[in-house]
């Protein structure tokens, strides 16, 4: 339980950095405590790296101050800094032949001074080093001829041997495949829990900064918008705020930590006559239309929804108006009611993709009665549970007035465009 | 066999160097039994007489006081020269720096003109005038050079070279006006920008070897400083390489090294340029092994490209001719072979 007592090792006083007609850090604040796992995110240009190049000595802060390990960094020789913090650089080239020692033995540099050449004690610190990144099978081969995870596995051997207390790593995944993102991340969470090293990193991937690091800096324009950990920094409200785009955050049962599935950035460029469209819905398929009708700028409605469904949570997190129900819960007279006066006010109504039950077969009470056109997932024949209920309830309707029916959603989606869309 | 050779591997250098030294100093134009040239240099080094009562004094004036100094001044211009250019390559990660990026050859080279112009065939301080003029003229031109490109405190590399290659420019054409006005001078301007050993003895060995000395030990305390320099200056700072002082360290000490050598034996060029690269090829990029074998093998190349230069025609051709006749079709050749390699 050291963490009870936790050494500030980093305090960014209102740090204002940049190139001579630009700042770029505006006013940067934060305290980060030994051991923590801190992830810097936010979009591109907000000074994230820029944040790295001050803490590493690259670039001298305008104004404010950075102690690092309770002195002031600029007092620091680059070498005494290196012997504290230690980079992992996006990707990293090298146009001449060292072998994989050569480069992670490069780390020992801060301890050496020109007249030592590496003692023994250099070498077991770079073995090591080697071996905890399973770098030691190749030490003799070519930086160059390896793979690009391979590298950064060595450029982490490297860092691990200058002994950092801080790690600082710049977007250390982003020209990996998911493998060996994972690989590389599991990597440094084992350095920071097993080292008690303190690491932070700047990714651009949401997801990955919220699975691993214990806390979260989100950044826009060279400034702190939220800090704190993942789950309260990880919000629409928050992203929102950076990150102009539709976006949806659902937990990840899995890791416990939000998830984020970007949706969309460019609005479309077609022009669409807005219409009042009502999803029947509430199971786990009709995300792609509701997305889809929401993405064209129509006015959307759905019900009645069973809370906690997906097709609840896509709404939830579109701002879709629906009608609820409680979780796993046959629909109330009432919500029936409030459903088809909600339909009545539309436009379209679809019965979409959806498993009718006995619970859930009175969202087709009445509306054969509806004014508006009425499209019918042509899949309802296989999601009868309801023991030929259904198919009474459809004939019945089939009976009284038009059912479109289609084969599915996309085709679904093409009539609206088509039925819709303004011409130039 | 191979950890023999890898382990010893300075040693053996420098035998084979001294070899080298030998047999060139027995080879010349003017015939001189191999005997006979064994005992003048047994009897000067050793002071032991056997028998140089046969041997006339112009012999002996000939290998111990002509061509024993200018073997051993060959050894040490294609040797600094080397470095030098082994250590520009590192601190510019340009692989076509050279000693002379920076402009010093030209401005040693306007500096000699003007020595030549002004007929200056007089001695300074014990010293060939033309050779202090050229000195100088070097030793501004970095100065002139370095000012320009720095910003503060720092000096960025990129802007150094151009500013290098600027100024070099500019001095040439300076340089092409003195020879355009002075049309009695033009040969022999000519024969010193293509450099020579010619006529060099003892006190020019005395003269560039100081230089030498100390730019080498510089450059070997600062070689795994300068390794960490071929990853770029940010990770080298991040590193611990307090980099602008490397910077000055060994750009200084290389360009008075370079223009101590000009001042001397005019511009040799190509092996500052190729003598690293080759090297590398061998034994790879690390500078406690480049450094000194670049010492090495710049120092007998250029020995067997002046032997050459003077014992292959009845004129002698200035050795600047040579390196680059010989030194051009051989990296060809290693870079070829080096590309079916695959490495």
């Amino acid at each position: 339980m050291e963490r009870l007592m936790p050494k500030i090792m980093l305090d960014f006083k209102d740090v204002v950095a940049g190139y001579t007609d630009k700042n770029i850090l505006c006013g940067f604040n934060a305290t980060i405590c030994q051991g923590e796992f801190i992830g810097l995110i936010g979009p591109n240009g907000t000074g994230k790296s820029t944040l790295l190049k001050c803490l590493s000595g690259l670039l001298e802060i305008k104004s404010g101050e950075i102690q690092l390990d309770g002195v002031n960094n600029i007092t620091y020789s680059h070498r005494e800094r290196a012997q504290k913090v230690a980079v992992v650089p996006q990707s990293f080239d090298i146009d001449y032949d060292f072998t994989v020692e050569d480069i992670v033995l490069m780390g020992r540099n801060p301890y050496l001074s020109y007249k030592s050449k590496e003692s023994k004690n250099d070498y077991r610190i770079v073995m090591e080093a080697m071996e905890g990144t399973k770098t030691l099978q190749f030490k003799k081969r070519l930086y160059n001829t390896l793979s690009g995870g391979e590298k950064q596995r060595v450029i982490i051997a490297r860092a691990i041997a200058q002994e950092p207390e801080i790690i600082l790593l710049d977007e250390p995944t982003s020209a990996l495949d998911i493998h060996h993102q994972i690989e590389i991340m599991e990597l440094i969470r084992d350095l920071n829990l097993k080292k008690s090293m303190t690491v932070i990193a700047v990714l651009h991937d949401i997801n990955l900064a919220a699975r691993y690091c214990n806390r979260l800096i989100l950044m826009n324009n060279g400034e702190v918008i939220v800090d704190g950990t993942p789950s309260q920094v990880i919000n629409e409200e928050n992203l929102k705020k950076v990150y102009d785009m539709k976006m949806l955050i659902q937990e990840n049962k899995l890791f416990g930590k939000p998830e984020i599935i970007p949706l969309r950035v460019i609005k479309s460029h077609e022009m669409y006559r807005k219409i009042r469209v009502h999803v029947i819905c509430g199971g786990n398929n009709a995300l792609q239309v509701l997305e889809g009708l929401e993405a064209m700028g129509h006015n959307v409605s759905a019900g009645v929804i069973n809370q906690g469904s997906d097709d609840w949570m896509i709404c939830e997190a579109l701002k879709i108006h629906m009608i609820e129900e409680n979780p796993f819960t046959n629909i109330s007279l009432d919500k029936q009611k409030e459903n088809l006066r909600m339909m009545s006010e539309c436009d379209i109504v679809y019965i979409s993709d959806l498993p009718f039950g006995l619970g859930n077969i009175n969202n087709l009470v009445g509306i054969e009665s509806l004014k508006c056109k009425i499209y019918l997932n042509n899949n309802w024949v296989n999601n009868d549970f309801t023991k030929g209920l259904l198919e009474t309830c459809v004939n019945k309707i089939k009976n009284k007035r038009e059912l479109i029916e289609i084969n599915d959603d996309h085709e679904f989606l093409k009539a609206v465009k088509k039925w819709t869309m303004i011409n130039h | 066999m191979k950890n023999i050779i890898a382990k010893y591997r300075i040693v053996i250098s420098i035998i084979i160097c001294l070899g080298i030294i030998y047999f060139c100093t027995l080879m010349g134009v003017t015939s001189i039994s191999f005997v006979d040239a064994n005992k003048i240099l047994i009897n000067q080094i050793f002071h032991i007489d056997l028998g140089m009562k046969n041997i006339s004094e112009g012999a002996a004036v000939i290998i111990w006081n002509v061509r024993l100094p200018r073997v051993i001044l060959a050894f040490l211009t294609g040797g600094a020269l080397a470095i030098c250019g082994a250590a520009y390559q590192g601190i510019f990660k340009n692989p076509m720096a050279d000693p002379y990026i920076l402009g010093v050859s030209s401005g040693a080279a306007l500096g000699a003109s003007i020595g030549i112009v002004l007929n200056f065939s007089g001695n300074f301080l014990g010293q060939n005038a033309i050779a202090i003029l050229a000195f100088v003229g070097a030793f501004l031109t970095i100065i002139i050079v370095y000012q320009i490109s720095r910003v503060g405190r720092v000096v960025p590399v990129g802007t150094l070279l151009l500013s290098g290659i600027a100024i070099g420019q500019s001095l040439g054409a300076m340089m092409s006006l003195i020879m355009i006005y002075n049309k009695n001078s033009m040969t022999q301007i000519m024969f010193w920008t293509m450099g020579s050993l010619n006529g060099k003895g003892w006190k020019q060995v005395l003269i560039v070897l100081p230089y030498i000395i100390i730019g080498t030990l510089i450059m070997l305390t600062s070689v795994r400083e300068l390794d960490i320099m071929l990853l770029g200056e940010e990770t080298a700072t991040q590193l611990g390489v307090n980099t602008e002082r490397l910077k000055k360290k060994v750009l200084f000490s290389s360009s008075i090294i370079t223009a101590a050598v000009v001042s001397v034996t005019g511009i040799i060029g190509f092996v500052g340029l190729i003598i690293p690269h080759i090297v590398r090829m061998v034994t790879g990029p690390k500078h406690r092994t480049l450094v000194p074998f670049s010492l090495f093998f710049g120092g007998a190349f250029l020995i067997f490209c002046d032997t050459l230069s003077r014992t292959v025609a009845s004129q002698e051709i200035p050795v600047g001719i040579i390196t680059a006749a010989f030194g051009g079709p051989f990296f060809v050749y290693l870079l070829k072979k080096r590309k079916k390699g695959g490495s």
